[in-house]
């Protein structure tokens, strides 16, 4: 038995959603369980008093990693099956800060949105809203940033490719930087508090 | 320990697992090399050139005689030819399936097809998932028809040839075929009807438990 599974053929692509369904809602139920459902969580991130998500992520990151490292050094997932995205790093750049501006302005991002959706926040329905009418601007206006979508073609690249680095080590390093951004989020959230006087939620 | 363990909190404790796991992974190695295909050009390229990945029909019969089990003899032709003929003992496994057949990595592996191109994939297809022990069937099964079914008597008579050739009519009637003692062979052979997979596979049955590990070849 191989994994991914999809791409070794264990089932098709009618299944695929259906197993996608079962995944995403349990992604959405550990988002809301996460805190991730509620829009002041997110925006404090941006002004250092609650680093939640900042731990969540990388918590999450740390366990896919380790997981998908060690599954692959056993031979169970094949790596070069994965599908990794094409990296263009200016427009990615760019796209990184217009997105982060409406994480901040909104208080969600697109999937915390459907999670306070789901949970019924009038503030999240119309940041849907908003974000389906930016994909519709996005797509209209297309054809004039073309060029710039797909300037900075890196293609499909990975740390330890670029850097020429062991790939264990590289994880080493990913799993080092964690820790440190938990240890560093952690005493910033006090120095915080601390001076806003506040008890973080 | 234990204490040391109980004391920290919970956030603690999945910092050390993973930081565990972090250094552990600096000596794990790559994970591309998990289920990717490796292949060492060196030892391909020398068994190759030596020849050592092939074995002679005649070698084989002489096994299959002598009731040798420390092979596996794989068929790689279609389901429909196979059950038409095949060598004694073998076993089909179409070349298609070979990359998730269960063939053990610790046996002796030979391979045959019609000729050499069928087996010769399927060898690449082994040897490149770190099967050791794959041989190749030299000339395939137009080689098993042509030098045991039906040899072919030599031309030059010399005293040992011919008393070789007294050898291979002996192994011929053994398998169901019948030395040629005139020439033109190939056309013969059309007219010969080949033997039926029933006379010969009494032998298919032969206990594989035991398995002696041969050296060489």
């Amino acid at each position: 038995m191989n994994a991914p599974f999809y791409k070794f053929d264990y089932f098709n692509a009618d299944v695929s959603l259906i197993i996608a369904f079962v995944i995403g809602i349990a992604f959405g139920i550990a988002l809301e369980k996460g805190g991730f459902g509620k829009a002041t969580i997110l925006t404090s991130q941006f002004y250092f008093t609650n680093m939640r998500v900042l731990k969540v992520m990388f918590t999450a990151i740390v366990t896919a990693m380790l997981g998908l490292y060690f599954l692959s050094v056993m031979g169970f997932v094949d790596l070069s099956l994965v599908y990794l995205t094409p990296t263009n790093l200016l427009p990615m750049a760019v796209g990184g800060l217009v997105a982060g501006l409406g994480f901040i302005i909104g208080g969600y991002c697109p999937g915390t949105s459907m999670v306070a959706v789901a949970t019924g926040k009038l503030d999240a329905m119309v940041f849907v809203v908003g974000m389906i009418f930016g994909i519709f601007v996005f797509g209209e206006m297309f054809p004039a940033i073309e060029s710039f979508f797909n300037s900075s073609d890196m293609g499909t690249i990975t740390l330890p490719a670029y850097f020429n680095l062991p790939y264990g080590l590289v994880v080493f390093f990913v799993v080092l930087m964690a820790i440190g951004a938990f240890a560093a989020a952690e005493w910033g959230e006090k120095k915080m508090a601390a001076k806003t006087g506040k008890e973080i939620i | 320990m234990k204490k040391f363990w109980s004391n920290l909190s919970l956030n603690k404790k999945l910092a050390l697992i993973a930081a565990i796991l972090g250094v552990i992974a600096i000596f794990a190695g790559n994970p591309y090399g998990g289920t990717t295909l490796k292949v060492n050009e060196k030892d391909i390229a020398l068994s190759t050139v030596g020849n050592s990945d092939k074995i002679a029909v005649t070698d084989l019969a002489d096994w299959i005689i002598k009731n040798k089990s420390d092979f596996e003899l794989i068929d790689l032709r279609s389901e429909d030819k196979f059950n038409e003929y095949t060598i004694p003992g073998a076993r089909n496994i179409p070349l298609k399936q070979i990359p998730s057949s269960d063939l053990l990595r610790n046996q002796k592996i030979i391979l045959f097809s019609d000729d050499n191109i069928a087996a010769a994939q399927g060898w690449f297809i082994l040897k490149s998932k770190n099967y050791k022990g794959v041989y190749i069937l030299d000339g395939g099964l137009e080689a098993w028809k042509d030098k045991v079914l039906f040899p072919k008597a030599p031309s030059s008579g010399s005293k040992e040839d011919l008393a070789q050739f007294e050898k291979m009519k002996e192994v011929a009637k053994y398998f169901g075929g019948e030395a040629q003692t005139d020439g033109t062979v190939s056309e013969i052979k059309q007219q010969i009807k080949l033997p039926t997979p029933d006379v010969n596979t009494q032998k298919t049955t032969a206990p594989t438990g035991k398995k002696k590990k041969r050296e060489g070849c």
